[in-house]
């Protein structure tokens, strides 16, 4: 049995796993994906302090899994697919069989949403990818389109300009990302490398035995427009990791974020969430960081029998 | 048994990451190849796999069959290489 068991490997557990080892709380990470997360697959982070020329989101994620480690932190790759509540033990089940933990922190993070248009799930990983830094290489020389307006879209857009000779980025309503980004993309704008289409749905990616060749967009007077293309990036924003607590107690709100008090703390003692995956998260890897420092000492707290616990359903908050 | 593996990688892919993390804890050795740098080698990757991505990891046997895993795909990779 662990003291701890954190669900996922991001930047919030690496940080609260770091802080819980420190004080000699016994720690377990499980991670089913990349140690990092979202982090960890994207190009560069700008905006993480304590680096002044921005850093790789692997090396970023590579640092933070060498401090956890460093004080103790295990990290074991496999999936949980169920938490379980039995009073003062947690039960999780994993792919290697059930571990139990006297608390848990969920940190799954989100994933990035599916567009849900037709062509989407045939071309996915022959055209269609969600991971620019994983399947850019692939597109030397070729025609891309980006779909989304978000941070991510156009970070990843500029990523992809290494690789691609031209990029349309088709954006449903208008550009949402930060002004630093916005400046950042200004000059792929002003030569030519990025082309950037408002107010376009896409509608239908389009393809053949070797690929996608297009995607359909409808523009916001209803006009179909074909963007011809080699492949398609799509960053329309995230959705939250937490189908494995579908059985569970864990409250949930309409989006499937996970609900927390002020103390990070759900509704289920004991059980407490960090990061991108918590109802009212912004969504930083910074403030993932932070929450999962907050969490680590909420949790030193709840094991030590002295952690207040105000009602949950009072301090719901939407993201 | 595994005779070699070759694993398609990518300087910035954090799964590749992932996949050689993996084998470098259980002492598994591994030929790797870098499609930033080998940019000639995608073609190999993309008919080994049929699809765009990276991490590819290509088991051969013994008897020289291949085991293709896409992705950093634990439920896949462990059996195919231990």
């Amino acid at each position: 049995m662990h003291d701890v068991v954190m669900v996922g490997a991001g930047p919030a557990a690496l940080t609260a796993a770091i802080y819980t080892t420190r004080e000699d709380i016994d720690t377990l990470l499980v991670e089913k994906g990349v140690v990092g997360g979202l982090a960890a697959v994207t190009d560069v982070i700008d905006n993480y302090p304590g680096f002044s020329k921005g850093v790789h989101g692997l090396e970023l994620a590579e640092s933070l899994r060498e401090q956890a480690e460093r004080f103790g932190a295990k990290i074991e790759l496999g999936e949980v697919s169920g938490v379980h509540d039995e009073g003062e033990l947690k039960r999780l089940e994993t792919t290697s069989g059930d571990i139990l933990a006297k608390a848990v922190l969920i940190t799954t993070g989100c994933d990035y949403k599916k567009t849900g248009v037709s062509g989407e799930e045939e071309y996915y990983a022959r055209g269609v990818h969600f991971c620019a830094t994983c399947d850019g290489a692939f597109y030397r020389d070729k025609r891309l389109v980006v779909i989304g307006g978000g941070n991510s879209a156009l970070q990843e857009s500029i990523f992809l300009t290494r690789y691609a000779t031209h990029i349309d980025l088709l954006v449903r309503s208008n550009i949402k990302a930060s002004d630093v980004l916005q400046k950042e993309i200004q000059p792929y704008l002003d030569n030519g490398k990025i082309t950037v289409h408002l107010g376009v749905t896409p509608k239908e990616i389009v393809g053949d035995d070797n690929g996608v060749t297009k995607v359909i967009g409808t523009s916001s007077d209803g006009k179909d427009i074909d963007f011809n293309t080699d492949g398609v990036f799509i960053f329309i924003g995230l959705k939250p990791n937490t189908a494995f607590l579908k059985n569970s107690k864990v409250k949930l709100n309409e989006q499937g974020f996970v609900i927390t008090d002020n103390n990070l703390e759900t509704n289920v003692k004991g059980i407490f969430a960090a990061g991108d995956v918590r109802s009212g998260a912004t969504m930083q890897i910074a403030s993932a960081s932070g929450e999962g420092a907050t969490a680590a000492l909420k949790i030193r707290e709840y094991l030590e029998g002295r952690l207040h616990n105000p009602k949950v359903e009072q301090l719901e908050v939407t993201p | 048994m595994v005779k070699n593996i070759t694993i398609f990688t990518s300087d910035t892919c954090g799964y590749c990451q992932m996949v050689k993390t993996y084998l470098k804890a259980k002492g598994i050795g591994y030929k790797e190849v870098n499609l930033d740098h080998e940019p000639e080698r995608r073609a190999e990757a993309h008919k080994l796999s049929g699809v765009l991505t990276v991490p590819v990891t290509v088991v051969t046997k013994t008897d020289d069959s291949q085991e293709v895993i896409v992705g950093y795909n634990l439920a896949k990779l462990a059996p195919a290489v231990n």
